[in-house]
């Protein structure tokens, strides 16, 4: 699995020799809270079970005193404001926070990093400048795909987007790349944009719907948790299956090696992997160890190509999602990384 | 002759099925109707069993469809496992799990008299929690020959959108010629006049939020066979949607007053609608407006109409 994480493992070795003690034992008394905003989907599912795994194993071995995590119920920001205030309360050493909100939480966080709380928000970040901020590239990954299409289609073609959910940074973000890498590749045009809000039955519903009235298609930019039923819509409608770019989803990657093997099929997967929780913690357990950590961190997306496929489906659960644990050292490569 | 309440929303749907088809001069009504009558369906169901809910009066609505919705899929393809020969095994475990979430959300309304709208939205937590517990929001893949059949057709009509008519035909009959059916309009209409004339009608309540959850729950199990496997958030879209079809279908929101055939074309026209928009380009946020203003505009029209009768 480690060999399709790009750069990261790489540098891990490297920094890896540098720091071999990770000051685990100046965090020995610390306790560190992640607070989560959503568990309803098999995304967020398999990044608690990795930050489960994570933290027990770190608790186990003495590096942190605690690492409880807490989702609320609702998706709500205010329902997570006051679940850090509860944090600061409980006396929490560090805040791990994947947020409901970029900006509504600013306050509750500002409240933490004035108690002494250290607040560390990835995947879904928050703009209040105290907090650590572990962010994806979700620009690059877009200019990826349209990239990735260009040299697979060189003479271009129409194409159809399927975005997330509509009002979510995210998904402007990889929408946004996806438009800049079709201003460079001038030979593809979208015809058409749905939103799949980042779920199969969704998309497959959209897709439906748009495609009777769309020209022929010859390739899929999506945004992951979407490939599968762009590409039962497009059977159901008896029309040729296009290029469609992939999401590490368990179900996608069935399909797609189904496909090869009946008619050599081709394509690229790419999407965030879970477990930047776990990378999260590290980062955490750094910043406590009293570790300069720069701001801004970024977290490399988990890429599968045609050649990982087999591996990828090995290691990836039944209808979960393609993972990677991340490790202390993994975590000091990225902080080294963007120093 | 006075209008029918229900024509508004066959007339929607046929006029966004035009509209669309204009764009493309003609070609690909086929596949459009065909989307239309797979995915209404799944919107009929539920809005069927809202729609009984909603006519049992003021304050009555369900809103653990999604859950229950969520909780059926995930429990019915665990139970199956992609195992063949097993559909009937999920259907039934689908529909048991639809009749025990109907009967402790109406347990909660009658025994704790909590009203209907926090009771189901309150037990809804509980469902989809208990939907995250039991499979971790892993997705496991229907038997073969289920999926086959969820996307299969029938005389070039979608399997599901024969069980969505089926279920329509048997609700109309049930509503329009049979006693149980004239119980429900009384005590929609006026609860307290309908228990002085010797109507059960806790019973009627009680059958009523038996109903939607089963309801919910077939919709779930096919929706889940349709689309490869029960997602946890799977049920999210079904919420606004049941209780819009119910009002785009001329039923009256103050209850007392069903209408099946106008439940079936705004199930129709809630995804038409979409697809128009989407053919045309509209962003998110035009879409979000004019999506609403139609439902309004349709609202309106049909409610001015029956104020007229």
């Amino acid at each position: 699995m480690k060999s399709i994480l790009m750069g990261a493992a790489t540098l891990a070795l490297m920094a890896g020799a540098v720091h071999a003690e990770g000051h685990s034992a100046a965090t020995a008394d610390k306790r560190i809270a992640l607070s989560n905003n959503y568990a309803g989907n098999s995304w967020r599912q398999a990044m608690l079970q990795t930050y489960a795994e994570t933290a027990e194993a770190a608790v186990a071995d003495g590096v942190v005193a605690a690492a409880d995590a807490f989702t609320t119920s609702e998706n709500q920001t205010t329902e997570q404001a006051a679940q850090i205030q509860n944090m600061i309360l409980q006396g929490y050493d560090a805040i791990l926070l994947n947020a409901a909100s970029p900006t509504a939480l600013n306050g509750a966080v500002k409240e933490a990093c004035d108690a002494g709380v250290k607040v560390i928000s990835f995947d879904s970040i928050v703009t209040e400048p105290c907090a650590w901020r572990i962010a994806v590239d979700f620009v690059e990954m877009g200019r990826q795909e349209v990239d990735y299409l260009a040299t697979r289609l060189p003479e271009g073609g129409n194409l159809l987007e399927i975005r997330g959910l509509a009002g979510v940074s995210t998904d402007d973000a990889i929408s946004q790349g996806i438009h800049d890498g079709i201003a460079e590749h001038s030979q593809f045009e979208i015809v058409g944009s749905v939103h799949g809000d980042w779920a199969q039955d969704v998309a497959q519903k959209a897709v439906a719907g748009i495609l009777p009235s769309l020209p022929d298609v010859v390739g899929v930019v999506t945004q992951g948790g979407d490939g599968y039923g762009a590409a039962e819509a497009f059977a159901a409608a008896g029309r040729p299956t296009p290029l469609i770019i992939l999401g590490n989803r368990q179900d996608e990657l069935k399909w797609w090696a189904e496909q090869r093997d009946a008619n050599g099929y081709e394509t690229l997967s790419l999407s965030i992997a879970p477990g930047v929780a776990s990378l999260a913690f590290w980062v955490g357990q750094q910043i406590l160890a009293g570790e300069d950590v720069p701001k801004d961190l970024t977290v490399p997306f988990l890429t599968i190509t045609q050649d990982d496929l087999d591996s990828a489906l090995e290691t990836t659960p039944e209808g979960s999602v393609a993972n990677v644990s991340y490790t202390l050292e993994d975590a000091q490569a990225v902080i080294a990384g963007a120093k | 002759m006075t209008m029918k309440p229900w024509v508004w929303g066959w007339a929607a749907a046929g006029l966004a099925f035009v509209v669309t088809l204009m764009l493309t001069s003609g070609r690909g009504a086929g596949e459009l109707a065909y989307a239309a009558l797979s995915f209404g369906a799944f919107a009929a169901i539920v809005g069927l069993g809202q729609m009984l809910v909603i006519t049992l009066g003021p304050g009555n609505v369900d809103l653990s469809i999604p859950a229950c919705m969520t909780l059926a899929g995930t429990l019915a393809l665990k139970t199956m496992g992609s195992d063949p020969n097993t559909a009937f095994l999920g259907l039934a475990v689908a529909l048991a799990t639809g009749f025990g979430v109907g009967c402790v959300n109406f347990l909660l309304i009658w025994l704790l008299r909590l009203p209907p709208i926090i009771a189901t939205l309150a037990a809804s937590l509980i469902y989809q929690s208990l939907a995250i517990w039991s499979n971790r929001g892993l997705r496991i893949k229907p038997p073969e020959g289920l999926a086959d059949f969820a996307t299969g057709r029938f005389i070039g009509v979608p399997n599901v959108a024969w069980v969505a008519l089926i279920l329509a035909v048997v609700v109309w009959v049930i509503l329009e010629r049979a006693v149980w059916g004239r119980w429900l309009l009384a005590s929609g209409q006026n609860a307290r006049a309908a228990r002085l004339a010797g109507i059960p009608v806790e019973a009627v309540r009680a059958a009523t939020y038996l109903s939607v959850s089963v309801f919910a729950a077939l919709a779930g199990y096919l929706l889940a066979s349709f689309s490869g496997g029960a997602a946890l958030n799977m049920g999210a879209e079904y919420l606004l949607t049941s209780i819009a079809v119910v009002v785009i279908g001329g039923s009256s929101i103050a209850g007392g007053n069903s209408n099946v055939p106008g439940v079936l074309g705004a199930a129709l026209f809630m995804f038409l609608v979409v697809s128009m928009l989407n053919s045309y380009g509209a962003g998110a946020g035009i879409k979000s407006v004019l999506t609403g203003t139609i439902i309004i505009a349709i609202v309106i029209a049909a409610s001015t109409r029956r104020s007229r009768q």
